[in-house]
């Protein structure tokens, strides 16, 4: 088994090589430049040997395989250097911006997993009734409505019946944890509702699997009560695929926020990207996609471990 | 005529079986699964919105008036106007095109091409199943927003682009799903009949591999219908989709709508309840497709 997870570990950054490869050259496609839209802006012009020595200080007039062996060397020291566009750091600045996607990640991966353990288990066991036509008619809905807009509505809401607003400045957690939630509860709300419409749909097929097996029968046959049968037989065997479609919404929802941060007025990482785009700022969209995706990977890695740990039957090659 | 009357009326009603047949599989369909047959019919009724915006809508969908700025909904406007005085039910009514386009030719074009990469995988096998399963892990990394941003920012946002940007992101997560099926078909006895018989590989794959996997291709391009128009309306949400003055559902969320929120609701309620209902209809009608034709494949 440790060999099979070491495999799976050292399989991660071929991987992950891939991303920044692609990423590198995919965005040195996207029309215009940095320099140019930083110096020109939208007003007039500027000399070209002004842009010429801007880029040679970013190294952007070097041969593109050249640019990408320096930055993947200071990548792979975890050194993703400065911002093209603001010049500081860019640790700096993701940052404070990732914690604040991470967070409402995080509030978001609680609320669904509160609500769609109980209401898929409900309608796996009460299949074909309308209480799980109603579940199923929940999620689906969950599945339609764009979280952008239920983040519209949930505002309007909150402003026409409580005369209230969220705070919109952002308080890290520590700082006044009450301002804090106060602000991105709403956020996760958002997302959650879709989040746990994946998580309840797959609780549901899951439990709907296991209830056929033959040890359910067994422990029915010998006469446990429906509560162990439940939390001790059915349930532990069906979570393995719904931590499964978790870890990787999760994985998703830290770069995925885009649309629910502008609508939340929230300054993290999906509007960063967004921005960086619109600035063509390449080291910051890099180093945003590769902690993008470098969360998907590792998410994916966890969850081996985890299949490998839960779950005997599965076979390491 | 009637020669042989006997013979005649099984012709007839050979003749007449496969209507009978389609007309009865589409009533089973509808008694067995209820929620699917919702779902289908309020598809139907998009589509017809849809082809006939010309007819339905009682304003144009781009006329400003700005004698009628912000009118709530009343008799003249039932759903209102917005910020520029545009009909509020025409912009959605015209929107249901730009929404079932952007559906259908991106769930059309990323199903069947990850139907085509997944079966060509599964096939070859060997060497060609790994380059081709490696480079879609790296695709499968990426959300599918994420993807479909930066595909934008390249290719510019023009309807076809639109439809380009979200279709790429959509091709691996088909491919990965038919590329399951994909491997047993390789082993049945009849794709060894028409290799030893000397077909090509395109023709093996596409006449004998393809219509085998009918069942999940059709399931996902279901699926990805709803994903699409709501891929769509987020980017056009964040004004990197369908530009104004074209009327799309994600437009009319943007801007003014979200800026007059509070005195002007209906701006910005009525467009999302119609991407809702467009894609929660969209996934009604897919997952009962699915119960109907592969209960064991599991989509989001």
């Amino acid at each position: 088994m440790w060999k099979y997870l070491l495999k799976r570990f050292v399989l991660m950054f071929p991987t992950l090589l891939g991303v920044a490869i692609f990423t590198f050259f995919l965005i040195r496609v996207i029309p215009g430049d940095v320099v140019e839209l930083r110096l020109a802006g939208d007003r007039g012009s500027v000399s070209p040997e002004a842009l010429q020595t801007e880029r040679a200080r970013f190294g952007l007039d070097q041969p593109i395989w050249r640019q990408f062996v320096v930055w993947i060397g200071g990548a792979a020291r975890l050194d993703f250097g400065t911002s093209m566009w603001t010049g500081s750091p860019i640790w700096q600045e993701i940052r404070l911006r990732f914690a604040l996607s991470f967070q409402v990640a995080i509030m978001a991966t609680i609320l669904s997993v509160l609500l769609a353990i109980p209401l898929g288990v409900i309608a796996a066991l009460k299949q074909d009734t309308w209480i799980d036509y109603a579940v199923r008619v929940f999620s689906i809905a969950g599945l339609a409505t764009p979280s952008f807009w239920l983040g519209i509505v949930l505002i309007l809401a909150l402003l026409i019946i409580f005369k209230w607003l969220p705070p919109m400045v952002y308080t890290p957690f520590w700082v006044n944890p009450w301002q804090n939630l106060a602000q991105l509860i709403w956020p996760a709300l958002a997302v959650g509702y879709r989040y746990s419409a994946v998580a309840t749909r797959m609780t549901r097929s899951a439990m709907l699997e296991v209830l056929r097996e033959d040890y359910i029968r067994t422990a029915r046959a010998k006469g446990l009560v429906q509560k162990l049968i439940l939390s001790r037989h059915a349930l532990k065997n069906a979570m393995l695929p719904v931590l499964t479609v978790v870890a990787i919404e999760f994985a998703f929802l830290i770069g995925g926020l885009v649309v629910t941060e502008q609508v939340f007025n929230l300054n993290g990482i999906g509007l960063l990207f967004v921005q960086a785009v619109a600035h063509r700022d390449y080291t910051l969209i890099q180093a945003l996609v590769l902690l993008v995706a470098g969360i998907f990977i590792f998410m994916n890695f966890l969850m081996d471990i985890m299949y490998a740990w839960l779950d005997p039957r599965i076979r390491y090659r | 005529m009637a020669i042989n009357p006997a013979i005649d009326s099984v012709a007839d009603r050979l003749a007449e079986e496969p209507q009978a047949n389609w007309r009865a599989a589409v009533m089973d369909f509808a008694r067995r699964r209820p929620l699917g047959a919702v779902g289908g019919l309020v598809v139907a009724l998009m589509l017809v919105t849809a082809a006939g915006a010309g007819v339905l809508a009682p304003y144009d969908p781009v006329t400003v008036d700005f004698g009628a700025m912000l009118a709530r909904p009343n008799a003249a406007h039932w759903l209102g106007t917005d910020a520029f005085g545009r009909d509020v039910l025409s912009r959605l009514i015209y929107g249901s095109r730009t929404a079932l386009l952007v559906g259908f030719g991106a769930a059309l074009i990323g199903a069947t091409g990850g139907a085509i990469l997944g079966v060509g995988s599964a096939y070859f096998g060997g060497k060609v199943d790994l380059y081709v399963q490696r480079v879609m892990d790296i695709f499968l990394c990426f959300p599918l927003i994420i993807l479909a941003l930066a595909l934008v920012a390249i290719l510019g946002n023009s309807l076809p682009n639109l439809i380009v940007a979200i279709t790429i992101p959509m091709i691996p997560r088909c491919a990965l799903v038919i590329r399951a099926s994909a491997l047993a078909i390789r082993e049945m006895p009849y794709v060894d009949a028409a290799r030893a018989a000397g077909f090509s590989n395109a023709r093996i794959i596409l006449r004998h591999m393809l219509p085998n996997v009918m069942a999940p291709y059709l399931i996902m391009l279901t699926a990805f219908l709803g994903q699409a128009i709501l891929l769509e309306s987020s980017l056009s949400f964040l004004g990197l989709g369908v530009q104004e003055p074209t009327a799309a559902w994600g437009l009319m969320l943007r801007g003014a709508a979200v800026d007059f929120a509070e005195s002007a609701p209906w701006m910005a309620i009525f467009p999302g309840l119609a991407i809702s209902l467009a894609v929660f209809a969209f996934n009604l009608f897919g997952d009962s497709l699915r119960d109907a034709l592969d209960p064991k494949l599991r989509t989001l």
